[in-house]
């Protein structure tokens, strides 16, 4: 293997901090780690772990590209980054990587959402993310698990046994949270309760879709893409196909190794 | 860097305004909102002394920061919304707390209590905010106009006389409430004042067509306070008369207070600087510069405005003001209030059309590169509707973004969301470039 | 087949609320043409004399988020779902969408109907005063009436005579004096009739012509005539503040675990709405509607009295609780409104010092039942125990 081809990028995030390690066009590792107080310790978590499931050493890498909102704050001399690319430019290489003909991404993070265009060469055309009252959807779907009692894929698994429609307000998360828990004092399903909470989300990110033109194909990325029941919301809420990588929580990560490829 | 020489006369006269409502002896001390015609007033002697809403708690909050927060967690204790303006609150909370801050560093106890209030309906916020004042006060006498506004307003008949009619109704009541003899010959002085300094702000604010811009919103932010504390003084009108001789002569030597301007960006929103030290070091460091926003220019300075639906920035000659009519007190008011509605705040605040209208030509006159919205959460008027259109309606056109933010209040700004977007528009502004279409 | 019985007819109002689009298309299948309307400041008798229905247009109480994308997030939830209907072309089917200059909020809705949901060409916007109590706001309404009166000419077609103003001007004095009618029922000792189910008539009485609502109303006043009521239950109940068109919120006031009795609603979609009329039988039309438009309850909006600031509405809210005597009073705003809550601020000392306890309820497009219960009864405990013997 040639080891001047040996990039790992780390995409440190709100909530979670993703890395990949790829060479040649591939991707050889991934690993997480929750972000929590300290993005440098779990940007090394994750690195770590992306090069363990490669089954690699860091001394092999040729290069470390950052992303992601603490992407600054990974330029410390422990981590040897040795370059930091926007998270728009990341997500549109990230997005080409899964599907040469992706031309937009939708990215559902944990605190920020956004929409991004890009030209076949990955080069932006516009961006749309979302304002302050929208922050927040990953996170809210964390606690909105967390006061039923259910992770995240189970609330997103027992949303898709809803057969009942309840509407939960729209103008932010903490509405959205209080509405939720009134649904349960007013003894509705837990089932559609969690229905209601993704539709929250999706209602919000739908939002922000129709704020511009999609140019097709689109691809969903981000942690809640990891959601069927939300994607699929999503992919009714816009009414276009949505294409969705293996791990849409990566692509961030994949971008900025694919930007530090030579 | 250039150093403004007018700049410490600019301080110094709107501080010694905000001094002279505190401590000058006797006198009529009057509190409302600068958006309406202020010159009446002037009418009933050149003791009068006013506060008005908008620049004191905008400025307050800058000096005085710390206050201000007091201020605002007074007011919300006294039953004010967390969404309500943040002026508002800053202004009601003095109140609450009696106590008073001013751009000297005074902080003072005991609220100084306006002897009435003299004001305009800009928005429903507006109206409440001096009935507020009237009333934890204990009452003090209140007159509002209402100045409707809309596109094209200076140019309708039955808007100019139904603004007339109430300032003509509302000098009566002045007389009558203060006890004082209303003079026609200070009236129209003072008028011939206030349009004057509007006039002069609008050449000042189209000097920065010039590339590049002689001033950036930092200076434009600081220069017009004085306009808003009070137009009406020979002393105003000769400071902005010294401010456009010195402007006109930088853009001749090619000067500028920020001379590497890499963008040329127009501002939609109120005041930038304040509270986002993060997205002007941004804008800074990529020599993104903002030369025209509507807040510094539509606040108070006049235009050549619409004609159709066509809205220029160009200014107004000075000498017009000169020849103006105001031989009697009907004429007066009516030229008052023509010039008045003809301000872009006014148009815009009322006319979805005008506003995006202003916009357009602000990105063309002014040659933009970005345009940057920045709605506030709690205000009402023109400072947020229409933003969130604009966006939809530039964004094929001009690298535009937007966040939110508000006055004075930081627990609502949008610092994290601001910063991103900045960022963001940076890019897109970079991006357009390298395309070869900026 | 009209309704027969007094509850059968609430149910036939019930019905045209939660569906006025139903109800409007039915109107236009008869050939008649339908102008929605925003804010009540519009002189719907214009319309009226003109042969256009005015319909008003209410919330279809759906949390969605699409308007955020065209108006800014924090304007009210009334506002956004105006728009939103707009944009989803919930309204395509009307001839005219009609406004008069109002709060900001919804004038950014009206706004958003233009400019993006196709109402380009059938749309006027009445320049109206902001604020209502100056002397020359009357003589500025007349003028921008007589504009609007063109233009609704040229728009149907056909010349407004003095007799079709006045006309529409009996037709909306009867509507009104009959809706005064039933919520006078309110006062009685056991009333006939619940203020639920009066404030969802009155509401339905906005999106109806006029003429067939009063053959309703007539109807219900006739056979309400006489008849006794459950008797008053615990606390007597007022709700005042901005437009609440969500039933289930003044449902909920009779329906908690304490008892209580909703006895008024001044709200511009209860009693503001026809809390006034128009002079009849003057010469000037135009002039006496814009007499009894300026002698309406002030929406908080447009409410500054000249000379002291005083807020006229204030009148009235003391005068409604002499008259409908709550023990309690439940202040109604929608989130982010600019001027309600900014009243209540003022209210609130006039209620303490009347010893009325009170209550905030925020209203956005969903109502949180359970949370809003919790708060109701907490206030009825409170206002229980400050009776005498409680």
């Amino acid at each position: 293997m040639d080891r001047s081809q040996i990039v790992a990028g780390i995409d440190s995030g709100h909530v979670d901090t993703k890395a990949v390690v790829m060479s040649g066009g591939k991707v050889l590792g991934y690993a997480s780690a929750p972000t929590r107080l300290d993005p440098a310790t779990a940007a090394g978590t994750a690195l770590n772990g992306a090069l363990a499931d490669a089954g690699m050493s860091q001394s092999e890498l040729a290069g470390i590209v950052s992303t992601g909102i603490f992407r600054d704050v990974l330029e410390s001399p422990a981590l040897h980054v040795t370059a930091t690319v926007s998270e728009h430019m990341a997500d549109a290489r990230g997005a080409l990587f899964s599907n040469q003909k992706a031309r937009t991404v939708v990215d559902l993070g944990g605190n920020v959402h956004k929409i991004i265009r890009f030209d076949g060469a990955g080069n932006l055309v516009d961006v749309a993310q979302n304002d302050k009252c929208a922050d927040g959807l990953g996170i809210f779907l964390s606690t909105a698990a967390h006061s039923l009692g259910l992770s995240e894929p189970e609330l997103s698994e027992l949303a898709l046994g809803s057969t009942g429609s309840h509407a939960i307000a729209i103008q932010c998360s903490l509405s959205a949270q209080t509405d939720a828990t009134d649904l349960v004092c007013q003894g509705i399903a837990a089932a559609d309760v969690a229905r209601a909470a993704l539709g929250y989300v999706v209602e919000r990110v739908a939002s922000l879709c129709r704020s511009m033109p999609l140019a097709e194909e689109v691809v969903v990325a981000g942690g809640l893409a990891q959601s069927a029941a939300l994607v699929g919301q999503l992919r009714t809420a816009l009414g276009v196909h949505l294409s969705l990588p293996e791990r849409p929580q990566y692509v961030g990560a994949i971008g900025a190794a694919v930007r530090g490829q030579p | 860097m250039y150093q403004l020489k007018v700049w410490g006369a600019f301080k110094d006269y709107q501080k010694n305004r905000y001094r002279d409502y505190l401590f000058a002896p006797g006198g009529l001390r009057v509190t409302g909102s600068t958006w309406s015609v202020l010159s009446p007033l002037k009418g009933l002697g050149e003791d009068v002394y006013i506060l008005g809403g908008e620049p004191h708690s905008a400025s307050a909050a800058g000096t005085l920061p710390e206050e201000g927060r007091l201020d605002l967690a007074a007011a919300e204790s006294a039953g004010l919304g967390f969404h309500s303006c943040s002026y508002l609150k800053l202004f009601v909370g003095e109140i609450v707390r009696d106590r008073i801050a001013i751009t000297d560093g005074t902080n003072k106890e005991g609220y100084v209590r306006p002897d009435l209030v003299w004001t305009t309906h800009l928005c429903t916020q507006h109206s409440k905010w001096y009935q507020e004042v009237s009333r934890r006060l204990g009452g003090v006498p209140m007159y509002a106009i209402d100045m409707i506004g809309g596109g094209n307003a200076e140019k309708d008949a039955k808007i100019v006389k139904y603004v007339s009619d109430q300032l003509d109704e509302g000098i009566r009541w002045l007389e009558r409430v203060t006890g004082r003899e209303f003079s026609d010959e200070r009236f129209a002085r003072a008028a011939r004042n206030e349009i004057k300094v509007l006039v002069l702000w609008g050449n000042i604010c189209a000097l920065n067509m010039h590339a590049p811009a002689p001033l950036d919103e930092r200076r434009l932010i600081a220069l017009f306070p004085p306009a808003m504390v009070d137009r009406t003084t020979d002393e105003c009108v000769r400071l902005y008369e010294s401010l456009l001789a010195e402007v006109k002569q930088m853009v001749a030597a090619n000067e500028s207070v920020v001379p590497e301007q890499r963008f040329r960006v127009v501002y939609f929103g109120l005041a930038h600087t304040y509270g986002h030290p993060e997205t002007s070091r941004i804008l800074r460091d990529a020599g993104a510069e903002i030369v025209a926003s509507i807040y510094t220019f539509g606040t108070t300075g006049n235009f050549k405005g619409f004609t159709g639906k066509t809205w220029s920035w160009q200014p107004i000659d000075p000498a017009w003001v000169d020849g103006l009519d105001l031989s009697t007190r009907r004429k007066t008011i009516e030229a008052l209030a023509k010039i008045v509605l003809g301000w872009p705040t006014w148009q815009g605040v009322r006319s979805y059309w005008a506003i995006e209208e202003m916009a357009k030509a602000m990105v063309a006159e002014y040659k933009a590169d970005g345009l940057l919205l920045a709605p506030t959460r709690s205000c009402e008027t023109d400072f947020r509707n229409g933003y969130i259109a604009m966006q939809r309606i530039f964004r094929d056109s001009i690298p535009t973004a937007e966040y939110d933010t508000d006055q004075v209040d930081v627990r609502k700004m949008d610092l994290p969301g601001s910063k991103r977007k900045t960022e963001l528009f940076v890019q897109l502004m970079e991006a357009r470039q390298r395309r070869g279409q900026g | 087949m009209p309704p027969k019985t007094a509850r059968a007819i609430i149910e036939y109002f019930r019905g045209v609320t939660e569906d006025p689009h139903a109800y409007a298309r039915s109107l236009q299948q008869k050939g008649q043409r339908v102008a929605g309307y925003m804010c009540t400041h519009v002189p719907e008798e214009v319309l009226y004399a003109a042969g256009i229905v005015p319909v008003r247009i209410i919330t279809a109480h759906t949390p969605q988020a699409i308007s955020r994308s065209y108006i800014h997030e924090t304007y009210c939830s009334f506002s956004h779902d105006c728009a939103y209907q707009g944009l989803e072309h919930k309204y395509d089917y009307l001839d005219l969408v009609v406004t008069a200059s109002s709060c900001i909020h919804m004038s950014e809705a009206f706004n958003v109907w233009v400019r993006f949901a196709g109402f380009q060409t059938k749309s006027y916007l009445i320049p109206y005063p902001h604020i209502m109590q100056t002397k020359p706001a009357r003589g500025f309404m007349v003028e921008s009436f007589a504009e609007f009166k063109q233009f609704i000419e040229s728009f149907a077609g056909r010349a407004i005579t003095d007799a079709d103003l006045e006309a529409a001007i009996g037709v909306y004095n009867r509507n009104r004096r009959l809706l005064k009618q039933l919520w006078d029922l309110l006062k009685l000792e056991r009333p006939p009739i619940s203020g639920p189910d009066l404030a969802t008539v009155t509401l339905a009485a906005q999106v109806m012509d006029k003429a067939e609502c009063n053959r309703l109303l007539e109807q219900l006043v006739h056979k309400l005539a006489g008849k006794q009521g459950r008797a008053p239950a615990g606390v007597r109940v007022m709700a005042t503040g901005g437009a609440c068109d969500h039933t289930g919120v003044l449902d909920l006031i009779e329906r908690l675990s304490y008892p209580a009795t909703l006895v008024f609603v001044d709200s511009c979609t209860a009693a503001r709405y026809f809390w006034f009329e128009v002079p009849e039988g003057r010469p000037d039309k135009l002039d006496a509607i814009a007499e009894g438009y300026l002698s309406r309850i002030p929406c908080p909006a447009k409410d500054v009295v000249p000379g002291t600031g005083e807020k006229e509405r204030f009148r009235f809210v003391q005068q409604f609780i002499e008259e409908y005597r709550p023990d309690a009073v439940v202040c109604l705003y929608q989130r982010f409104c600019s001027p309600q809550p900014m009243d209540v601020v003022a209210l609130k000392p006039i209620l303490e010092k009347l010893g009325i306890p009170s209550t905030d309820l925020e209203l956005d497009t969903t109502i949180p039942l359970a949370q809003f219960g919790t708060q109701l009864e907490a206030l009825l405990e409170i206002t229980q125990r400050m009776a005498p013997g409680g």
